[in-house]
């Protein structure tokens, strides 16, 4: 955002978008124009190409503080990103010592497959689902527990608690409850007379099933976090609307959920990311993938499950990188604006 | 010693670093079309070679097995004082053994002895990670022979064999006895399909009361191995996923067959499919008859006896075309990998030897019921024991050797499961269905596997 001048000459320094800027612009410097001034002196030196001692010095301190950290990422994330690349332009069966270069092979029959439209759906539908599900629903619950009553710290570890539980773990447990046969869900149906859906089966009610356990796992994450945006509001404002005469409804949507906007735009990238990403419960609750394959859980079966199509899976997986990528992105420079920081 | 780095030295130290990462990164497998050749040794090199100390086995101990291989290898080590077997959980299914010994090839380190299941040996070795073990088995004095012809001839490919079997099973027909005498019908397995459709709506009327009681007949999980089972619907009104390598998904035949079995669970509503485990379903009363591994005879009569329950058995019933001759073998067999050292090869060959063996057969076949694999195994006791181990060993003799659509196709048993799942879950069309899937196992046979066997 901002602008450098190497001659050391006054730099201008744009203000941040939106709410910001319109704060800065009237709060500091009433009428002025829209960028904001800075008058630096000129820095000494600062067209030396070459360091000084103690410069020099900063440099190597900065580098043995960074380098462990930068070169395990360069190991761990960077390095198996450009293989994953790599892999993606290959004819590779897993396992095999050799492969044949494709190109883009890979890329033109995932997009040109009758199962890319499918897969790219059901992702859609589950993080749509589940992003909107678990953010609403923790909002509400966050509300909820934001109420004086007995017993809400007991309520709030309850709320939290599937979150810290494992993946694995929670996938079997629900399984057991929507066994059409002998789950806990079916039992009670009977008891009403009515016999249990096909969950495992159907391949959309699959999609809900794990749609719902995968919502109810994450929602004590959203919960959490909104309530503690909800006690950063100022009592004093909702005060002040309250004498003036402003409902319930009023304000809740005129102040509390514009100044929740930080904490639902935090949210929005941490649980799209994690949606995007979750493996876990769609491996143990549907391990065909029936209805259920998400980007990532396709790029596993692929790989792993009984075709070994290990350049295909790369490419899958790259589709879902770039796909994150964008997304991040979007976010950041759009999505950002509509935030109000108070 | 003054060291001078200049911000040019240090951006091009960093770029070069990265470069380095990159090309690392670019490592993997060879592509210069050449592969690897497999390095096998002649029985004269074999006799000069000493067996490893230590050799490791692994294994998704099929049908709950993990107590009786400890057993079995602690049999073996007493035999073979100088080699010692580490036995290595490799998940909970073929599946999962096959997904962590395809991983293990791209590192240094593979197990020396894995269990390969029918659907997984052939990619093995048409991808050079097994060996083949002829020679292997001279050196250790066991022939081909000493086993039985119909099991140990499912592993021959390129007229050389890569594998002995291991836990081999066919299907069998498990029954609740119980729900068949309510509906007056013979405790007997049914003949064929057509005699069980007569006898199923009383079965469901008879039982419709009990508590959590769903259908007559259940169909098994399809993620499981419907593939598997259906072969015996297809064959049994003259159909087939493939003959050899033509596939016959969609033919007049297979087509009536899946249509029947669609029928089964809509129009007749006599069937149904399990949403995990169909002999579970049985266990708990849910359902009258299933189709089930005869892996689970064992432990699902010792349920039965638990619960006061009467289940039987039978062999897998027929159809319209075909009264015999409808039944699948499957299980797995014991492979050794290409990827070690000669000296670990020949202990590993010692190892799948003793495993198989007569006595060893037995033990396990006694503990499961699985097959007996060798031709000297004495299956008496256990027969005395477990009447109903007849009946999977009877059946062995009318077996037939799967279609290769399922067995040798990557990714073929996962395509039979998904068009499974559209005709039996979501009323699908079965001719379209099945035309759909004869394309796709075409083009994986074109692409996967037609280059590799004429190489």
């Amino acid at each position: 955002m901002g602008r450098s001048n190497t001659h050391g000459a006054p730099a201008t320094v744009s203000a941040a978008p939106g709410g910001m800027h319109e704060r800065v612009h009237t709060e500091s410097h009433g009428a002025q124009s829209s960028r904001v001034s800075v008058n630096r002196p000129p820095i000494a030196g600062i067209k030396r190409r070459r360091w000084n001692r103690k410069t020099q010095r900063d440099a190597w301190v900065f580098v043995a503080f960074a380098a462990p950290n930068v070169l395990l990422i360069l190991l761990f994330t960077y390095r198996p990103l450009i293989t994953n690349i790599y892999y993606s332009t290959l004819d590779w069966t897993l396992g095999s010592a050799s492969a044949t270069a494709v190109g883009v092979g890979n890329y033109v029959e995932f997009f040109t497959s009758p199962d890319a439209s499918n897969v790219l759906a059901v992702t859609a539908v589950f993080t749509i689902t589940t992003v909107g599900g678990a953010m609403i629903l923790g909002l509400l619950v966050a509300l909820a527990l934001n109420q004086k009553l007995k017993g809400r710290t007991f309520a709030r570890a309850v709320v939290f608690a599937p979150y810290v539980l494992s993946g694995v773990g929670v996938g079997l447990v629900w399984l057991f409850i929507f066994d059409p046969t002998y789950g806990v869900l079916s039992w009670i149906l009977r008891g009403v007379g009515q016999a249990s859906p096909q969950w495992v089966n159907d391949p959309k009610l699959a999609l809900v099933m794990v749609t719902i356990v995968y919502v109810w796992k994450n929602l004590g994450y959203c919960a959490v976090v909104y309530l503690a945006g909800l006690q950063s509001i100022p009592t004093q404002l909702m005060e002040a609307a309250a004498l003036d005469g402003a409902s319930n409804v009023r304000r809740f949507l005129s102040i509390v959920v514009p100044l929740l906007s930080p904490t639902t735009f935090f949210l929005l990238i941490t649980s799209l990311l994690s949606s995007l990403q979750a493996f876990d419960i769609i491996r143990i609750m549907t391990p065909s993938g029936n209805g259920t394959s998400t980007l990532i859980f396709d790029s596993y079966l692929q790989a792993f499950g009984s075709y070994n199509r290990a350049g295909y899976s790369a490419a899958i997986s790259v589709v879902l990188f770039v796909g994150l990528l964008v997304m991040t992105a979007v976010q950041l420079r759009f999505v950002e604006r509509k935030v109000h920081y108070s | 010693m003054s060291i001078s780095l200049t911000r040019k030295h240090f951006l091009g130290l960093a770029g070069a670093t990265l470069g380095a990462a990159a090309m690392a990164a670019c490592a993997g497998p060879s592509t210069d079309g050449a592969g690897t050749a497999l390095k096998t040794l002649s029985p004269d090199e074999w006799s000069k070679v000493k067996p490893a100390a230590s050799i490791s086995f692994m294994s998704s101990h099929p049908g709950k097995s993990r107590d009786t291989e400890m057993k079995l290898i602690e049999a073996f080590q007493s035999a073979n004082p100088g080699i010692t077997v580490n036995l290595i959980t490799g998940g909970s299914n073929y599946e999962e053994v096959a997904q962590k010994f395809q991983t293990a090839q791209a590192g240094s380190e593979v197990p020396d002895v894995v269990v390969a299941s029918d659907v997984w040996w052939f990619r093995y070795a048409v991808s050079g990670a097994i060996l083949p073990i002829d020679d292997l088995l001279k050196a250790v004095s066991v022939s081909t022979s000493d086993y039985s012809p119909g099991l140990i001839g499912d592993y021959k490919h390129a007229n050389q064999q890569w594998a002995v079997p291991y836990a081999r099973s066919t299907p069998l027909f498990y029954f609740n006895k119980d729900h068949f005498k309510a509906a007056g019908v013979p405790e007997r397995a049914p003949a064929t399909w057509e005699e069980f459709a007569e006898w199923a709506p009383g079965i469901k009327e008879a039982n419709s009361s009990n508590s959590g009681y769903q259908n007559a007949y259940q169909y098994p999980a399809i993620a499981g191995y419907a593939g598997w089972t259906l072969q015996n619907v297809l064959w049994g009104q003259g159909g087939s996923w493939s003959k050899e390598w033509d596939i016959t998904a969609d033919s007049e035949a297979s087509t009536a067959a899946m249509q029947w079995v669609q029928d089964s669970i809509v129009k007749h509503g006599w069937a149904g499919v399990s949403s995990k485990n169909a002999i579970t379903d049985l266990q708990a009363g849910a359902v009258s008859a299933t189709i089930s591994s005869s892996a689970d005879l064992a432990a699902t009569l010792k349920a039965a006896k638990e619960a006061n329950m009467r289940i039987g058995v039978g062999f897998l019933p027929g159809g319209s075309a075909a009264s015999t001759q409808v039944c699948p073998t499957g299980g797995s067999g014991l492979v050794i990998a290409s990827k070690t050292s000669p000296e670990r090869q020949l202990a590993a060959a010692k190892f799948v030897t003793f495993m198989t063996n007569a006595q060893s057969t037995t033990a396990l076949s006694a503990a499961t019921g699985y097959l007996p694999v060798a031709e000297a195994a004495d299956i008496s006791s256990i027969v005395a024991h477990t009447p109903e181990f007849k009946t999977v060993v009877d059946q062995l003799k009318v077996t037939r050797t799967q279609d290769f659509a399922r067995t040798f196709l990557p990714g073929g048993d996962q395509e039979l499961a998904k068009a499974a799942t559209k005709i039996m879950n979501e009323k699908a069309d079965v001719k379209s269905t099945l035309t759909e899937l004869r394309g796709t196992l075409e083009g994986i046979y074109n692409k996967d596997v037609k280059p590799k066997l004429k190489a």
